[in-house]
């Protein structure tokens, strides 16, 4: 039995990205659901079994829907920014180790795309990118609503982008490396999720994922009541759809990064030597419940007032996070970790 | 002037994330709560008597319609939705209607051609679905507006009763 490498890779590419999109497609029906069964609703039900072929249908629809594009747009901008918003999304899977490594014959095959040893600094550098899409596509409709929107959202993701790299730095310098697989393995038991060794930044973590992907009660960027939708105010049909998805993917890639970083990853607590698609079960199920997080607080919270999401990201968590990184460095140093 | 004292928050209430808990606990709750959507086309909605639904026109138990063709809801129709030609018959009556329409797209479901009818021939029957893929089939025939009386009995007696005062004997 001789398998060819990149037959392998190929195989891993296609099923980890094709889990990330199908992921996303499903997270879109469950956000409608979950809202539903918080509301005393039913929700999409039309469409196949308990509506699970929703989003099909809303694929198809929104492939045949007329495209309008505003007369005053750029029009090449215009027609780019989805594809800038929704792609770095997409490739920041690539570095997530969703388990450990598959032994199968002769081969040992470490479940994620790419196993590099920057995966974090590869994460942050491209997740930071997406902005650029949700900018231009505001700049670029050339609507007053549009680029609020857009303003907003950049002020928002690179204040709140300075909060995550801080308690993702602590992690790191915890574990000393870039490399999201040594610090998932590195999380084996229970007893050594950092979790336990970082509370205040599992935390901040969680928090600023929600404005990391302008989720409720962050989501100034497409404020239905004061921006007519915001950036994607004059987006149709699959255009889009593509910032959704793109939404949906970086949802999708930060609830697993928070349970790789503070959640140990594949790992299950209690039952160190698990197999592997036990691991890889326990992982979804970790990203499951932020994902679900997500959609939770979304129907749970009102939207905050921008003023004080700038005072909450700048005079709240900047400091703590600091203080987290400055402590975390202090016992490092002091070696009483 | 009213000076209204703000309450001092708590430093758990203002640290906000005690309270976000509270909140999230809620919404959890409800999560297992059964729906209250009723799932329309198959679970029609609940009607009675006191609906007033769409105008229809009692067919009488020998089978003759009750109308006379008198024009009093034609006259008495706010929204001008019916049409009636008028003709003759050899039944005692005399007088029956050639041609009675109603326009459901100009009806305003008022029920007013209820109250005027003299010969209890027009009534509001329960039924609430009205729609088409034309204008043109919207606008009932006498065929489409024929109702045995049994069917719209239950409201023949709801009116007598909410008119009692001054209507006497049921035809
Ligand atoms: S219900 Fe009102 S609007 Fe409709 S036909 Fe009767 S009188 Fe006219
Ligand atoms: S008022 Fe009654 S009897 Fe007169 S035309 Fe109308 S339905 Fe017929």
């Amino acid at each position: 039995m001789e398998v060819p490498l990149p037959l392998i890779w190929l195989v891993k590419i296609v099923v980890i990205f094709g889990g990330l999109v199908s992921t996303a497609a499903l997270m879109s029906l469950a956000e409608r659901k979950v809202s539903a069964w918080m509301q005393y609703r039913i929700g999409p039900n039309r469409v196949g079994p308990f509506g699970l072929l929703q989003p099909l249908a809303d694929g198809v629809k929104f492939i045949f829907k007329e495209e309008l594009i505003p007369a005053g747009a750029n029009k090449f901008m215009f027609r780019l920014a989805p594809a800038l918003s929704a792609a770095p999304a997409m490739l920041t899977m690539a570095v997530i180790p969703i388990g450990g490594t598959v032994v199968l014959g002769e081969y040992s095959i470490p479940l994620s795309i790419a196993d590099v040893d920057i995966g974090v600094l590869f994460l942050l550098a491209f997740s930071g990118l997406s902005i650029y899409g949700v900018i231009l596509g505001g700049w670029a409709s050339n609507s007053k609503y549009s680029l609020l929107g857009g303003l907003r959202a950049s002020a928002q993701m690179i204040s709140y982008e300075l909060t995550l790299i801080l308690t993702i730095l602590a992690v790191v310098a915890l574990e000393g490396t870039l490399n999201l697989r040594t610090i998932s393995e590195n999380q084996q038991h229970v007893g050594e999720w950092n979790i336990w060794t970082q509370p205040l930044a599992f935390v901040l973590f969680t928090i600023t994922m929600f404005a990391e992907t302008n989720r409720h009660p962050f989501d100034f960027a497409e404020c239905e009541p004061e921006l007519v939708g915001g950036f994607h105010t004059e987006y149709s049909a699959m255009r889009f759809a593509l910032y959704f998805l793109g939404e949906y993917c970086a949802m999708t890639v930060l609830s697993c990064l928070n349970a790789t970083l503070f959640l140990g990853g594949p790992s299950v607590p209690f039952w160190p030597e698990a197999p592997w698609f036990v691991g890889i079960a326990a992982f979804c199920l970790k990203a499951g419940f932020f994902l679900f997080l997500f959609l939770w607080v979304r129907w749970s919270l009102p939207r905050m007032r921008f003023d004080q999401l700038m005072r909450l990201g700048w005079k709240v968590f900047l400091p703590l996070a600091l203080a987290n990184l400055l402590i975390t460095g202090g016992f490092i140093a002091f070696g009483a970790h | 002037m009213v000076i209204v004292q703000r309450k001092e928050l708590t430093l758990a209430e203002r640290l906000y994330l005690p309270e976000i808990f509270r909140g999230l606990s809620i919404t959890f709750r409800k999560f297992f709560e059964k729906p209250i959507t009723r799932q329309y086309p198959e679970e029609p909605l609940p009607t009675d008597e006191v609906t007033r639904g769409q105008p229809r026109l009692v067919v009488k138990d020998d089978g003759n319609i009750a109308c006379v063709s008198c024009g009093m809801c034609e006259i008495a129709c706010p929204a001008y939705a019916i049409t009636i030609d008028g003709g003759e018959t050899d039944r005692q009556i005399e007088r029956e209607p050639k041609r009675f329409e109603i326009d459901m797209l100009r009806c305003i479901l008022c029920g007013f051609c209820e109250e005027a009818c003299p010969k209890d021939a027009i009534f509001m029957s329960n039924e609430l679905e009205l729609a088409d893929y034309t204008r043109r089939g919207l606008i009932y025939d006498m065929e489409k507006l024929k109702r045995p009386k049994s069917a719209l009995q239950p409201r023949i007696d709801y009116v007598y009763k909410i008119n009692k005062r001054w209507r006497r004997t049921q035809a």
